[in-house]
């Protein structure tokens, strides 16, 4: 299976999808916004309809309007601060009004399907480059912010009052989202993209541990959930997002079984 | 150490204005306890302090840039968040950039909390959550420490930890304290000043003072227990009159309406 190329740039790229992803949605799920996520993924599509429009890298334009909608969202926080739901409804319709009305415009120069499901077969070097870059960048980023982005989470207004610059940093994490999305949307595809986001971070906060521990499971989890779906994806010829998003799901399913019979096992021994 | 001079505030930046006209200088040393009516203007204030938000007329002088914050706390504030006692206290050391490490353990040891440093958050007792808070606000041994209702949603044994624990970092750390409070009794016990937000005007006045004050307009004497069954100031008070009198219209609606007394209840 290794011999081919287009797999060994598919596990390329899932490794750095199971690095960022998970860094960017553990952030993402405690500050209680993993559906910022899914909007994203899916404002993502009019990035990458645009991209093929211009005969430029779907993947960088996927980044350029995906940032773009991030910090858009950003910025509308200031005029629903209690409605993030409504901030959501109005990036998806922008996004996916873009994406429909190019795509049945029939004046992409590429099909834009394979976005929708994700595919093993269509990663390049060109996309191999820039996932790349993407995610030393992002990686970069957020170990710099780490403490600000922990913080931001946890406690917004101690951050503030520590001197901590909370809205660039909301501005700069609305771009790494988008570099998260960006990277992805190959393998994945925009329609179960958010699930790379959000469940590792959901079965590693089962384990009830500190975070540094629960971003490393989230990771360990991401790449589980990875490697079974492209083999899987690979065998029984299928398309990878798909068979990621049931992975990670079922990795969910296994983390809740287990964490009950432990418990099960320690209510018996605290009743003998 | 902090200076409030004719201080005006209002959300539209307009009249009418939520605060009108205050002053307050805070002195090294002080404990002072903003109390007053809910919707008075006492977090509003706070916020100001902090550099939240900026007056509509009026300055705020502060002498320090070593201002910590404790905020409210609300039991779904870290409900499922992940993090260490001991995660906690060190990523704020490093956002402080203090490079000492033993500083996290400092700390622990003068909030009582090192044998909880491994504990997650989301496992704490309210009391011992609110101690970690205090503990965060020390780190880089600050001057000044602002605090909002500090006593919210723990109970009274854990009240009187906090508040031991705040009077022994104001007497014999001299850390200087402002607490939003809506605890009377506690505020009135440990403070050193009382400034009361009534109207969106402010007045400063001793413990004494204020616990005078309280007798002479509800005939209570707040820290008398026997006589006063209320633990909260008078915003307690006027929220209870509030309940009941919309209790008693609701009643008289509904006999009016020939419904019955169990719906009265639900109501």
């Amino acid at each position: 299976m290794f011999s081919y190329d287009f797999m060994q740039n598919a596990f390329f790229v899932a490794i750095c999808i199971s690095l960022l992803c998970p860094c960017i949605g553990i952030f993402m799920v405690l500050r209680r916004s993993s559906m910022i996520g899914d909007t994203m993924s899916h404002a993502s599509l009019a990035g990458i309809t645009l991209g093929l429009l211009t005969n430029t890298n779907p993947i960088v334009g996927a980044f350029i309007f995906t940032a773009i909608c991030g910090a858009l969202i950003e910025f509308l926080r200031k005029y629903f601060s209690h409605h993030l739901d409504l901030i959501l409804t109005i990036i998806l319709s922008l996004s996916i009004g873009t994406a429909i009305t190019l795509i049945s415009s029939g004046k992409l120069k590429a099909n834009a399907n394979v976005f929708f499901f994700g595919s093993i077969l269509t990663v390049n070097t060109a996309d191999m480059i820039s996932i790349a870059m993407l995610t030393i960048l992002s990686v970069l980023t957020l170990y710099l912010l780490y403490n600000s982005l922990l913080y931001i989470a946890y406690d917004e207004e101690a951050a503030r009052v520590a001197g901590v610059k909370v809205d660039l940093i909301n501005y700069i994490f609305a771009i790494l989202m988008a570099a998260a999305v960006s990277i992805s949307i190959k393998i994945v595809g925009v329609l179960v993209l958010s699930a790379m986001i959000a469940l590792p971070v959901a079965s590693a906060l089962q384990l009830e541990k500190g975070f540094r521990t629960t971003l490393l499971c989230s990771i360990g989890f991401s790449l589980l959930a990875m490697i079974i779906g492209l083999f899987g994806s690979y065998y029984l010829n299928v398309a990878p997002g798909g068979f990621v998003s049931l992975t990670s799901v079922f990795i969910l399913l296994v983390v809740l079984v287990i964490k009950n019979i432990k418990t099960v096992i320690r209510r018996l021994q605290f009743s003998k | 150490m902090l200076s409030i001079q004719h201080l005006y505030f209002s959300y539209h930046n307009q009249p009418p204005y939520v605060l009108k006209d205050l002053n307050l200088e805070v002195h090294s040393g002080d404990y002072i306890s903003i109390v007053g009516d809910n919707g008075s203007g006492k977090s509003t204030l706070l916020r100001l302090i902090l550099g939240f938000l900026t007056p509509v007329k009026g300055t705020i002088t502060r002498d320090t840039k070593n201002i910590r914050y404790v905020s409210q706390k609300n039991d779904f504030s870290h409900a499922g968040f992940p993090i260490t006692v001991k995660e906690i206290l060190d990523s704020y050391r490093k956002l402080l950039k203090i490079k000492d490490k033993n500083e996290v353990n400092r700390v622990l040891s003068l909030t009582n909390m090192t044998e909880f440093k491994d504990r997650l958050i989301s496992k704490l007792s309210g009391g011992q959550a609110q101690r970690v808070s205090i503990a965060r606000a020390l780190i880089g041994k600050p001057d000044l420490i602002i605090l909002d209702e500090p006593s919210t949603g723990i109970d009274r044994k854990s009240q009187e930890g906090i508040y031991a624990l705040l009077r022994d970092l104001n007497q014999k750390h001299h850390i200087t304290i402002i607490s939003v409070e809506h605890n009377l009794e506690m505020a009135l016990a440990n403070s050193t000043n009382i400034y009361h937000i009534a109207n969106g005007q402010g007045h400063l006045c001793s413990p004494e003072q204020y616990a005078s004050e309280i007798m002479h307009n509800t005939g209570h004497n707040p820290i008398d227990h026997e006589n006063c069954s209320c633990f909260t100031d008078v915003t307690a008070q006027n929220q209870n009159q509030n309940q009941a009198q919309a209790q008693a219209q609701a009643q008289a609606q509904a006999q009016a309406d020939d419904t019955t007394i169990e719906e009265v209840r639900h109501v």
